[in-house]
């Protein structure tokens, strides 16, 4: 179910890198919750800075931002980033255990209310994306690219965000698994979850409608 | 052998010899052709004109019954400290010196003070004879580990960017998505001055102590001044280091959690 407010408004929005090469030029738009939304553009376009300006990694230079109808900036960052999770294109796991890697996020203080999910869980997730032949106990540096990549977007989820900021989260998967994740995605959506997904994948989800969006030479491009 | 009563004198001619060490490393320097010539020199050039400048200073300052005068002194030599420390830092995008000189000044001062007023039980405790050499030691030892530490910090906060970004990602506060790059920047400034604690007396003599034996003081009375300084020096090294790493720390995030160091290339 689509609600009023939407999940993310951009308003006359500009962005820079060093003041020099323009990402985002005065663009407004708006991004309905339960939306999933497709990225797409070229190289070097803006994608990934576009992702980081929602997740407040980056500041916008003028304009503004608002997401539930409230600027960034008035949202507490933790609290922000709780609700809006955001994928790293290239993973960022330790050595530590499958374990301890997955329930990392319950170690920081926002989060150590929450209950954590049990081994049983864990691995039930684990075989949601190819991985039940990995244990808990295992290593993290044993694992493989796409295997961390894998376990990044399990680690992302654990805490329960209401949107997923994916960036290229299939760019190291073989053919099965990228399928594996993209059902996971479509499936997170299809609870409510807002996906925004930057991909170069040909890949469109089949059960719920896209929202497409295209930057280029500073400009986003909104196809519903 | 009879202890000596007093420092042999050095005369002139007798320190012009002791210059022939640095034209052996200056030799060195050439045979192995690593270019530190011109550095060595202008290193001795500097340490004869400061050192003979300390010496006016403070056969001056010794004449004086001042505090004010011995803490003006000594916020000179802290402020000499922290340029130094600035100097050893590559990253130079966050600014540090200010919170670094408050907090040396204020550490040392304590510590120093300890040292005189309790532990020696000079009378006052800013008697410049034992305040200002014991905190000369005390800011000698620890600019170089903060600078380690400080140097540390910052090339690990920039280097593992995306490390401490996919932390803040997942909710940690800026200490939270921190807190092992500290712990290595302090571990990195410590372990040089606790090493010291292992191999004084077996390894190398320290300085205080020699000064003091060639001076004609009875040995068991100078280890007890060493070992006083040691145990200083440790406790004020950690205590400098992990006050300013903690406030340069906080620098290096902005007010929305956003990690301020960044390599030129854009994402």
């Amino acid at each position: 179910m689509i609600h009023q407010i939407p999940c993310f408004e951009f308003h006359d929005v500009s962005f820079a890198w060093h003041g020099e090469r323009v990402i985002l030029e005065r663009q407004s738009f708006s991004l309905p919750q339960g939306a999933f939304v497709l990225i797409r553009g070229p190289s070097g376009g803006g994608k990934s800075t576009l992702l980081r300006l929602m997740n407040r990694l980056e500041e916008v230079e003028t304009g503004e931002i608002s997401y539930l109808g409230q600027n960034l900036t008035d949202w507490h960052p933790s609290e922000l980033r709780q609700q809006v999770a955001y994928l790293q294109q290239t993973p960022v796991i330790s050595d530590r255990s499958v374990r301890d890697i997955l329930l990392q996020p319950f170690s920081f203080r926002i989060n150590r209310e929450k209950t954590k999910p049990s081994d049983q869980i864990l691995q039930q997730l684990l075989g949601k994306v190819q991985m039940k032949d990995i244990g808990l106990d295992d290593p993290g540096a044993v694992l493989s690219g796409g295997q961390r990549q894998r376990l990044s977007l399990l680690r992302t989820l654990l805490t329960g965000p209401n949107v997923l900021l994916l960036d290229e989260p299939t760019s190291s998967l073989d053919s099965e698994s990228r399928r594996c994740v993209l059902e996971l995605v479509e499936e997170l959506n299809r609870q409510g979850t807002t996906i925004v997904m930057i991909t170069h994948d040909t890949f469109l989800p089949n059960h719920v409608p896209v929202m497409k969006i295209t930057i280029d030479q500073g400009r986003v491009f909104v196809c519903r | 052998m009879p202890l000596t009563t007093g420092a042999l004198d050095i005369s002139a001619a007798e320190l012009a010899l002791a210059s022939l060490f640095i034209v052996a490393a200056g030799a060195i320097s050439l045979w192995g052709r690593i270019g530190l010539g011109k550095p060595i020199l202008m290193g001795a050039v500097r340490c004869v004109l400061q050192l003979t400048i300390m010496g006016y200073v403070l056969s001056f300052i010794f004449g004086i019954a001042s505090p004010w005068v011995v803490l003006l002194l000594f916020c000179v030599m802290v402020a000499f400290a922290v340029r130094i420390v600035r100097g050893n830092v590559s990253e130079k995008s966050i600014p540090f010196v200010f919170p670094s000189f408050v907090t040396m000044l204020l550490v040392y001062t304590v510590v120093t003070g300890i040292v005189s007023g309790l532990i020696v039980g000079v009378r006052p405790f800013w008697h410049p004879q034992y305040f200002i050499p014991l905190a000369g030691m005390v800011a000698g030892n620890s600019m170089t580990a903060l600078g380690l530490s400080l140097d540390r910090l910052l090339s690990d906060l920039k280097a593992k960017r995306d490390l401490v970004e996919m932390q803040l990602c997942l909710g940690a506060t800026p200490v939270e998505a921190s807190q092992d790059i500290f712990r290595d920047a302090l571990k990195a400034g410590m372990i040089p001055s606790v090493n010291s604690l292992a191999g004084v007396g077996l390894v190398f003599l320290p300085g205080m102590m020699t000064g003091q034996i060639l001076s004609g003081e009875d040995p068991m009375l100078a280890i007890r001044y060493q070992i006083v300084v040691m145990f200083m020096l440790v406790a004020s090294t950690a205590l400098t280091v992990s006050l300013v790493l903690g406030i340069v720390r906080q620098r290096c995030f902005s007010p929305g959690r956003q990690l301020l160091l960044r390599s030129n290339r854009p994402q």
